[in-house]
């Protein structure tokens, strides 16, 4: 199994939220879309995604349908809500915040070292 | 935000089903599987890689579903059936407990809800916190009363208060005269006294400022009482005419149900107090009439601050009003309404809840051992459980959940036992106890038990779930157990700590309360009692009425058979007597009386046969004669005591004395022995006796009452006497009462007292034992191998006991010292009710503890035996 990276506290939900975007899709598309687009660095163990993924729709983000799945499977598809879609924004906007100051920050600290 | 708790609350009470997120785990892994057979591997083997993929299916079910909102109140239901279902097969073990808590928690239940209303709950008047009583005070008047001299001058220059009001000094008797007549209590107050209170009428109105003028209509407000019992709660009450001693009224107004007279003196009907200016300056020799003075303070300013800007206005009257010599002995008093309610009865009322309190904390401890014990014997269970995933958190949740059931349940069973002790307290208690017929279990005091139950349930339940085992439990047990008998053996030494201060408390109270009866009283009491006859005013409107009336009723009485003395006085001891200023005393011959030793004199005002009638001895010169009441020359017989301070050395008969400047020479023509005549537990005054004859002035003043004693049952005698009075005039009530009664009923507050802590502190030493018998019993149980080994090696039996002993008298030596330090240290607390002992009284403490430490042996030595009776074989197969 290739070394995962660990998730910062909260990423995931940004993670999911931004994969919703394309369209509702079921917990195991989910996963390997995150996989996928990341080229194999994030995988998501399932023992954080599903939680994850009912803490969103406890919380109103996102929404639950069952459906059926491309090869005719009964399966729940997430889907995102409105205040999912403002709470990704703000969400994005924290996230960018956040990491330029980090970059800032590493790349003060790399300048320094050499 | 909201719309978020809203979603929240929308899923906690949607039911999940379980299956789906089983159905969506499924789908999960056979998607993987899928994939997996797609990349070329065999089914079987596709299957396990997605399952490793996957990882806990379990464990990722059980952190879903936690995810739901509300998720935690499955568990608490389940913590719930689990807890009921282990008190079930452990019935003495719940039943131990909740009677226990029942008990701890009944009776603070019980007495928080007597002293509740005089300590903590707001009076029943706006703003109670910024009402006052305010005036003067002396020493022979404690209580703060105004002058209508001076009133007008505070009222009109005064800064710290809002608004005064006035009533008349107490309530006065009057007789409302229709078909049903009766005898009430009177009072006055002006307009401003309602409205000050925040008190509205229940209906009708408050008098209008023109009724409190003088010559104004005469108008009355009635109180609730009399309205519901004496007229039927007429729904024509209002503007009705009623006759009060002898003159129409009207009824303006009804007082609420629950009104509460600041003086907690009952009054029945209220007339306007009207008070002017002018007549006041004049009126009483300049003094005006005597009233009571109420006020509210206004908003942010403090008693102390209100107290120094009054001092200059009472200063000035003082030095207006008062002689020199008085002065030092006047007072400006400013008290809270509730320090004037409740009087001295606060610190009666600290200690009741402060010992209620100790007993419910050694209700705990005991509480906490017991549910050590038992978390002792479900070790293995518990171990078990946390082997099987179970959170610290979620055990130490669960035995929080059985600690508030039991609490609640002893909370039930301790209402249903509160109600049935405050029944007795009311049954016990004395007259002095401000509020207590108010007592009773209302919302408030049933949110305080369940406040009550919920902390001790807190207290008992975190101590043992504190010792929770870790995951190691399942191995290691010995060093654990050990330390776990080290929480319960100091929890056991605090409980004989607590009822060690318990118990000398109540042998304290005990001792003084013996101290109270067994002392001389000074007079006969045995077949000796009192008729007061409550004259109405309005028909016995002088004093020479009222002479006739009693002199009368000596005669008729005299003339029954068994009666060996009948005579009339104002009180009779070991009550308080009328009092007079010892620097009132003026002694013919001697310089004016000495300024330095203050304090107050005895007198009474008796007819010739008062002496016989109690018993009192006269010890030189004579007593009263019926002659002497003919004469016109004024006898006083003086105390022992007084004799004694006056005329150290000399004879006092034939000396002549006089009471105040213009009262006239008195001589002394007899010496009588001393009687208790302070009350019960307050030092003995000095006394004069002036003799009732039969001039007018004689008669003036208090209410007289007959003093009669007889050789038969004043049982028998009570009913002649009576139908004698009725005899001169049927219509007045008398109230007949043995001095025994008198006496007892001077008791009563003692008795109350002791009665209570000695209950309490029973209950405490009860439970204090039965926790020291259960924890050696347990180190004995524990230590049943050792033990084994010990007699295997030679130790004898006395060695065994010797063993077990020793750890009790450990504690019972830690638990004692540790109480009689901490019983020396509050002592001090019970010094206003203590009667010649001191709250350090060596012998008290000394006995105490000696019978601490027998009972607190005799349960260790139950358990010692037991151990010392070990088969040795048996007890080395133990486990």
């Amino acid at each position: 199994m290739p070394p995962t990276t660990d998730l910062l506290q909260g990423t995931l939900d940004l993670l999911i939220l931004q994969t919703l975007v394309a369209g509702p899709m079921h917990g195991w598309g989910v996963a390997q879309r995150i996989q996928q687009v990341s080229k194999d660095v994030l995988q998501i163990g399932q023992g954080s995604l599903y939680p994850a993924l009912h803490r969103l729709e406890y919380k109103g983000w996102i929404r639950a349908d069952w459906g059926n799945s491309e090869n005719n499977r009964k399966a729940k598809f997430y889907s995102l809500t409105a205040t999912g879609r403002k709470r990704l924004e703000t969400e994005l906007k924290t996230w960018e915040r956040l990491s330029t100051a980090v970059g800032l920050v590493l790349g003060r600290i790399s300048e320094a070292a050499s | 935000m909201i719309k978020e708790w809203l979603t929240s609350f929308r899923f906690m009470l949607l039911r999940q089903q379980p299956n789906e997120l089983d159905e969506e785990l499924r789908f999960h892994v056979q998607q993987s599987t899928e994939r997996n057979v797609a990349s070329g591997m065999t089914p079987e083997e596709a299957r396990r890689q997605a399952l490793i993929e996957f990882g806990g299916v379990e464990r990722a079910r059980e952190q879903t579903y936690e995810q739901r909102p509300g998720w935690w109140l499955g568990t608490v239901a389940q913590d719930m059936r689990y807890a009921l279902r282990g008190f079930r097969r452990n019935p003495v073990f719940t039943i131990a407990v909740i009677a226990t808590l029942a008990v701890g928690i009944g009776a603070t239940t019980a007495v928080f809800s007597v002293v509740d209303r005089i300590l903590f709950r707001s009076l029943p008047y706006a703003q109670d916190n910024r009402l006052v009583s305010v005036g003067t005070v002396h020493s022979l008047e404690k209580q703060e009363f105004m002058m209508g001299g001076f009133f007008f001058d505070w009222r009109d220059n005064q800064k710290p208060f809002e608004a005064m009001a006035i009533q008349s000094t107490m309530t006065h008797a009057c007789d409302l005269i229709e078909n049903n007549p009766a005898q009430l209590d009177c009072l006055d107050f002006d307009a401003g006294y309602l409205p000050l209170l925040g008190i509205s009428p229940a209906f009708g109105r408050n008098f209008l400022p023109e009724e409190v003028l003088p010559n104004g209509p005469r108008v009355v407000i009635i109180s609730y009482g009399l309205w519901q019992d004496h007229y039927n709660r007429d729904p024509n009450i209002l503007n009705r005419q009623i006759n009060v001693d002898g003159s129409p009224a009207r009824v303006v107004g009804v007082l609420p149900r629950d009104f509460q007279f600041p003086t907690l003196q009952p009054a029945d009907v209220i007339f306007p107090d009207v008070l002017v200016q002018a007549d006041q300056k004049t009126a009483n020799g300049g003094f005006g009439d005597p009233m009571r003075t109420f006020a509210r303070l206004k908003s942010g300013v403090s008693i102390e601050r209100a107290r120094a800007a009054m001092e200059p206005l009472y200063e000035h009257t003082r030095d207006t009003f008062v002689p020199p010599e008085y002065r030092k002995d006047f007072h400006l008093s400013i008290r809270s309404l509730r320090e004037r309610e409740t009087q001295d009865a606060q610190s009666m009322a600290w200690i009741l809840l402060g010992s209620v309190l100790a007993v419910l904390l050694i209700a705990c401890a005991n509480v906490a051992s017991l549910m050590m014990a038992r978390g002792e014997a479900r070790e293995r269970e518990l171990a078990v459980r946390s082997a099987l995933g179970a959170t610290r958190g979620r055990l130490v949740r669960q035995t929080l959940t059985e600690a508030t059931l039991l609490s609640m349940a002893g909370a039930t069973g301790g209402i249903a036992l509160a109600e049935g002790l405050l029944r007795i307290f009311v049954q016990l208690a004395p007259t002095g106890i401000p509020f207590l017929d108010r007592a009773g279990l209302d919302l408030r005091i049933a949110l305080f038990t369940v406040l009550l139950a919920l902390i001790s349930g807190a207290l008992f339940g975190l101590l043992p779930a504190l010792q929770m085992p870790r995951m190691v439990a399942l191995a290691a047990r010995a060093a654990k157990s050990r330390k776990r008998a080290l929480l319960r053996q100091s929890l056991v030494a605090g409980q004989i700590a607590v009822s060690m201060v318990l118990l000398s408390g109540a042998a304290l109270l005990l001792k003084s309360f013996r101290n109270i009866e067994e002392q001389r009283l000074g007079v006969q009491t045995g077949g000796v009692f009192t008729a007061q006859i409550a004259l109405p005013e309005f028909r016995y409107d002088t004093s020479q009425k009222r002479m006739q009336f009693h002199l009368d009723a000596e005669a008729a009485i005299r003339r029954l058979p068994g009666i060996r003395a009948v005579a009339v006085s104002d009180t009779v001891p070991p009550g308080g007597s009328m009092g007079m200023r010892w620097s009132d005393l003026v002694v013919d011959g001697k310089p004016y009386p000495d300024q330095g030793t203050g304090g107050s004199l005895a007198t009474r005002k008796v007819t010739p046969d008062y002496f016989p009638a109690l018993n009192i001895p006269i010890i030189r010169g004579r007593g009263f004669t019926e002659e002497d009441t003919r004469s016109a020359e004024r006898l006083v017989i003086i105390s022992r005591l007084l004799a004694a301070r006056l005329f150290p050395g000399e004879d006092p008969i034939g000396r002549r004395i006089q009471s105040g400047h213009h009262a006239g020479w008195s001589t002394v023509v007899g010496v009588a022995e001393n009687v208790k005549n302070g009350g019960l537990v307050d030092p003995d005054l000095p006394e004069i006796y002036f003799l009732r004859g039969k001039s007018d002035s004689d008669w003036d003043g208090k209410r007289p009452m007959m003093v009669i004693s007889s050789v038969l049952s004043p049982k028998a005698v009570a009913p002649w006497v009576r139908s004698q009075i009725a005899g001169i005039d049927p219509t007045v009530p008398v109230q007949i009462e043995t001095l025994d009664q008198t006496v007892s009923k001077l008791a009563d507050r003692p008795r109350f007292e002791t009665a209570l802590l000695g209950f309490f502190a029973f209950c405490g030493l009860l439970m204090a034992v039965i926790g020291l018998y259960g924890v050696i019993s347990f180190v004995a149980a524990q230590r049943t191998q050792e033990i084994g080994v010990r007699m295997a090696l030679g130790a004898t039996r006395m060695n065994i006991l010797r063993l077990i002993v020793v750890e009790g008298v450990r504690l019972i030596a830690v638990g004692g010292v540790l109480g009689i330090g901490v019983a020396l240290a509050t002592a001090q607390l019970l010094k206003s009710l203590l009667f010649n002992v001191g709250p350090r009284d060596p012998v008290t403490y000394a006995v105490v503890a000696l019978l601490l430490a027998l009972v607190a042996l005799a349960a260790t030595l139950v358990p010692a035996r037991a151990a010392m009776k070990v088969e040795p074989v048996e007890a080395l197969r133990y486990e």
